[in-house]
């Protein structure tokens, strides 16, 4: 199997020498093609700065990011808007679909950013909306719609350009249980079926428990990795597992006083 | 720390908003030159000659002074309300901190009369200088430019725009921070609803559009045919007509945007986004927009009709003469004998009678002359308003005045014009610019070349040359319709010497030199007055003239100014808003990817369009409301000279370019300057 993107030695520190914190401290990981990688942590551990410095919409201090043999760090103008746009598909916690386009224009959005027709796009459009459960919200605004039908129209514009990556940043975070699970499926179905890599964000270890391996981030290190033992091990093994884990993050049962 | 806090607030409020500051700027501005008016040199002048008519003026500036003040509240107001909107998150902060609501109250008071005091201490200079260049230009281009120019701050004009400004602020701002401190802490905590108004059935927008055309278009017709100017109910629904037409119409233009939306051809930078946000932008604001568009209209209306006025009185007649002493008061050769006396004749390098009587050697003054050829001619002509208005006036001219070919000779000569020549039994006409329009110069001049046949006091003549229009006297308010111009012998035989007889000059180059002719002028009269002549000279013809160019152009083209720069401060700073309270959507787009520039464009597309709807509404209204204007108010020598109204109104249009444009550019430098912020993401939890 190929690796997509390799995470090396990323470091990410804010503020000056005394008062410093370290968002990431040395991350080194490889994502490969079509895996399914969740990212755990507690609130602050550096899970959202990793994926930022991945999305370039920060920068880190030092190590480096390559996609598909390409550093990230090196893009410049036309080059990195390219990469934004056709190398990375973003899955908001918010959604963040424009509440002023409807869905079929919020789905659009990315191939208007970065000029490809209209015409080349329509029919992997339908594809993805009847495959997302859609198609009957497409001409609706997103406040016409419920929050399970937001997060799925975000999901499609994500890979309407076929993104070497999709990255979610806690996808589940603004859903219901029931919404929160169906999503899950959908995301899995990409994966499995249609081949996308996705690297997912999530403190919530029922979404978790979708995922093929799963690093566990702790004060801006990688802590733990867990993978599934695929087919043996079922999805209900998996998620007791990670609650195992979850319970020794921030120290375990030793920082409880 | 409180006033730490204060100064901190208002220093960035200005900076925030660069618009808003500037619009305080221009408010103290328009009230310190409105006020200063009769500090301006062409005004002190004008004082001079006119000086009823220049205090009548000037007791109505007061008036002016009170109608800037509310137009202007209107702009503060909706300003500030934009202002404070925008910090209400930050209200309702201090307050959860404890902050007491009277506390809160001093503490804006404070902001707002720091920011005031900065705007007056950066506006006065900039009136102040505005107001002496309005001074300078005017009098330059007036032809005064010759006075010797002083500079007049006027502090009572200071006094009053300080005063002024500070009222209205306080006004607009007591009404607006009672709004806010009214309302519970939550409410201001929370973003505000980004109100999505129910949107009606699709048909009720369409219907709006097409009734506000079909409004607009009658309102066109009535003001296009005069109408209008039947009686007050006939202006009264032309200009319901109109208003509610617009307004309609901007209400029922989301249906346009909508489909542009859906529809745009391309998918290039982002055109849905922009579209759809326009739509959005112009469903929220369509009244706003509709009035904005409606100031831009007064704006340009008055801006027309001022600059149509000043064309109508400030004329093109070249100055010839500098003084006239009239025959009917005095003796003429008494006249002569005086100033011969006073050794007053050698000031002048030309002086010479000029001569003008009625046809008295006919028996029926009814039927003095006659020309039935040329109105024969002229009946021949096409069917046209002009022509009907040339037969109806040339019926009345049985009587007409006749000039002696001599003396107008002379005033040619004088003039630099090639003189006229009359052979015998020929008769040339005088007509002066203020009756005839060029279109119906054109017509007699063509006629004229017939050599049509003609009775002066049953006597054969035919009419000959062109038609004749050099102003005879220095009074511009003595003027001749119509009159014949005919040699000297046959002058003395008609009017049997019994004719009035006008003396005219013309300085002598030598007591102009060095000296400006205004001085030249008034030393002169000086002189002329010690010796109890009566006479007219040409600075105080030309003061009358100025004084109606001044006062009437003057205010139209002030109130044009501050309508048009009203309207477009609220179309950007709403815009601005508007831009900053969907700064979210903005942020997506920049995580999807979207570069800066294309964010930029799409941003410059929008407020191209923004400006552009309710500018392009009021041009092309304006194209009527000019016309109905200009029918309206002026002579027939305006309304039919379609050259100068298309002059005047290219003028506009490029006026109307350069303001918006300069308007757009700061608007654009505004947003591009706020997305740039936006382009650095945050930790969002």
């Amino acid at each position: 199997m190929n690796s997509i993107l390799e995470i090396e030695n990323l470091c990410k520190y804010y503020g000056k020498s005394d008062n410093q914190t370290k968002a990431l401290d040395g991350i080194t990981f490889n994502v490969m093609q079509g895996e399914f990688l969740g990212i755990m942590g507690s609130s602050g551990s550096g899970k959202s700065t990793l994926l930022n410095c991945i999305a370039t919409v920060i920068g880190p201090s030092s190590g480096k990011i390559i996609m598909r043999g390409k550093e990230v760090q090196s893009l410049k103008g036309t080059q990195l808007a390219d990469y934004r746009g056709k190398q990375i598909g973003y899955l908001f916690q918010n959604f963040e679909l424009l509440d002023n386009l409807t869905g079929h224009e919020n789905i659009l959005l990315p191939l208007s950013l970065h000029n490809v027709p209209k015409s080349e796009s329509n029919k992997r459009i339908m594809e993805l909306a009847s495959y997302l459960e859609i198609t009957d919200v497409l001409d609706k605004f997103p406040s016409q719609m419920s929050g399970g039908q937001k997060q799925r129209v975000a999901a499609a514009r994500a890979v309407i350009l076929n993104p070497s990556i999709i990255l979610a940043d806690e996808p589940t975070g603004a859903l219901d249980s029931k919404n929160a699970k169906s999503l899950m499926e959908k995301l899995l179905g990409l994966n499995q079926e249609h081949y996308a890599t996705i690297l997912m964000v999530t403190h919530d270890s029922n979404a978790a428990s979708y995922c093929k391996r799963i690093l566990f981030i702790q004060d801006g290190v990688i802590f733990h990795e867990l993978r599934r033992n695929i087919p043996e091990e079922s999805q209900q093994a998996f998620y007791e597992r990670i609650l195992k884990v979850m319970a020794q993050l921030g120290g375990g049962t030793a920082n409880v006083l | 720390m409180f006033f730490d806090l204060v100064s901190r607030n208002s220093k960035r409020s200005r900076k925030e908003n660069g618009l808003f500051f500037a619009s305080l700027l221009i408010s103290i501005v328009a009230f310190y030159n409105i006020l200063s008016l009769s500090k301006q040199d062409v005004m002190i002048f004008l004082t001079k000659l006119e000086s009823d008519a220049v205090n009548k003026l000037l007791t109505m500036i007061p008036l002016f002074y009170g109608m800037t003040l509310f137009i202007l509240f209107f702009l503060i107001y909706f300003a500030s309300k934009f202002q404070l909107e925008r910090r209400r998150h930050e209200f309702g902060v201090y307050l959860m901190m404890g902050m007491r609501r009277s506390k809160l109250f001093f503490m804006l008071l404070a902001e707002d009369f720091r920011s005031s005091m900065l705007a007056l201490l950066m506006g006065l200079p900039i009136a102040i200088l505005l107001s002496e260049l309005t001074s300078l230009l005017t009098a330059r281009l007036v032809g005064l430019g010759i006075i010797g120019h002083q500079i007049s701050i006027s502090f009572q004009a200071i006094l009053w725009t300080a005063v002024g400004f500070y009222l209205i602020k306080l006004i607009a701002f007591l009404i607006l921070s009672g709004k806010i401190a009214r309302q519970e802490i939550g409410s201001l905590l929370v973003e505000t609803p980004e109100g999505t108004k129910k949107a009606l059935p699709s048909i009720v927008y369409a219907l709006a559009l097409s009734v506000g055309v079909i409004f607009l278009v009658a309102a066109y017709i009535m003001a296009i045919k005069g109408l209008a100017w039947d009686g007050v109910g006939k202006m009264g629904l032309t200009l319901i007509l109109g208003f509610t037409g617009t307004l309609l119409v901007f209400f029922g233009f989301r249906s346009i945007m909508g489909f542009l939306a859906k529809h745009s051809g391309s998918n290039k930078k982002l055109q849905a986004f922009t579209f759809r946000q326009l739509q959005e932008n112009i469903i929220r604001r369509s009244t706003t927009l509709a009035i904005s568009s409606l100031l831009i209209l007064a704006g340009l209306c008055c801006f027309g009709a001022g600059v149509a006025i000043a064309q109508f009185y400030g004329g093109s007649q070249q100055h010839v003469l500098d003084y006239t002493f009239d025959g009917d008061s005095q003796d003429i050769t008494i006249v002569k004998e005086t100033l011969a006396s006073h050794g007053l004749d050698s000031l002048f390098s030309e002086l010479f009678e000029m001569r003008v009587g009625y046809i008295r050697s006919a028996e029926d003054r009814n039927n003095a002359f006659q020309m039935n050829s040329v109105m024969e001619y002229l009946a021949q002509l096409p069917e046209s308003d002009d022509r009907n208005v040339l037969l109806n006036n040339l019926g009345y001219q049985t009587y007409p005045h006749l000039i002696s070919q001599s003396s107008y000779n002379r005033l040619l000569s004088i003039a630099g014009k090639n003189t006229i020549e009359l052979a015998e039994n020929e008769a040339a006409v005088y007509m002066d610019t203020e009756f005839i329009s060029s279109t119906k110069l054109e017509m007699l001049n063509r006629i004229l070349s017939a050599n049509p046949k003609v009775q002066i006091s049953g006597e054969n003549y035919q009419l000959t040359g062109t038609v004749q229009s050099t102003s005879l006297v220095t009074d511009r308010s003595i003027t001749l319709s119509f009159a014949l111009i005919v040699p000297d012998a046959e002058f003395e035989r008609f009017t049997e010497n019994d004719y009035d007889i006008y003396l005219n000059a013309v300085l002598d180059p030598e007591q102009i030199a060095g000296k400006s002719l205004l001085n030249a002028i008034s030393d002169t009269n000086q002189k002329l007055d010690a010796a109890g002549l009566i006479y007219e000279s040409y600075l105080q013809n030309m003061g009358r003239q100025l004084f109606y160019v001044v006062a009437a152009s003057y205010i139209t083209i002030y109130l044009a100014i501050i309508f048009l720069i009203i309207a477009n401060t609220i179309i950007g700073v709403q815009f601005l808003t508007w831009q900053q309270k969907t700064s979210r959507r903005y942020k997506t787009l920049v995580r999807l990817g979207a570069p800066y520039e294309t964010l930029c464009y799409s941003a410059g597309k929008q407020i191209k369009w923004y400006f552009g709807i309710p500018t392009v509404v009021a041009a092309i209204s304006s194209v009527f409301g000019v016309r109905a204007l200009f029918s309206g108010l002026l002579s027939s020598r305006t309304k039919s000279n379609l050259s100068t109204m298309m002059m005047i109104s290219a003028v506009m249009m490029l006026l109307l370019c350069v303001v918006e444009y300069i308007y757009m550019v700061a608007v654009k430098k505004s947003s591009n300057r706020y997305i740039l912020t936006l382009m650095v993401p945050e930790r969002e939890e």
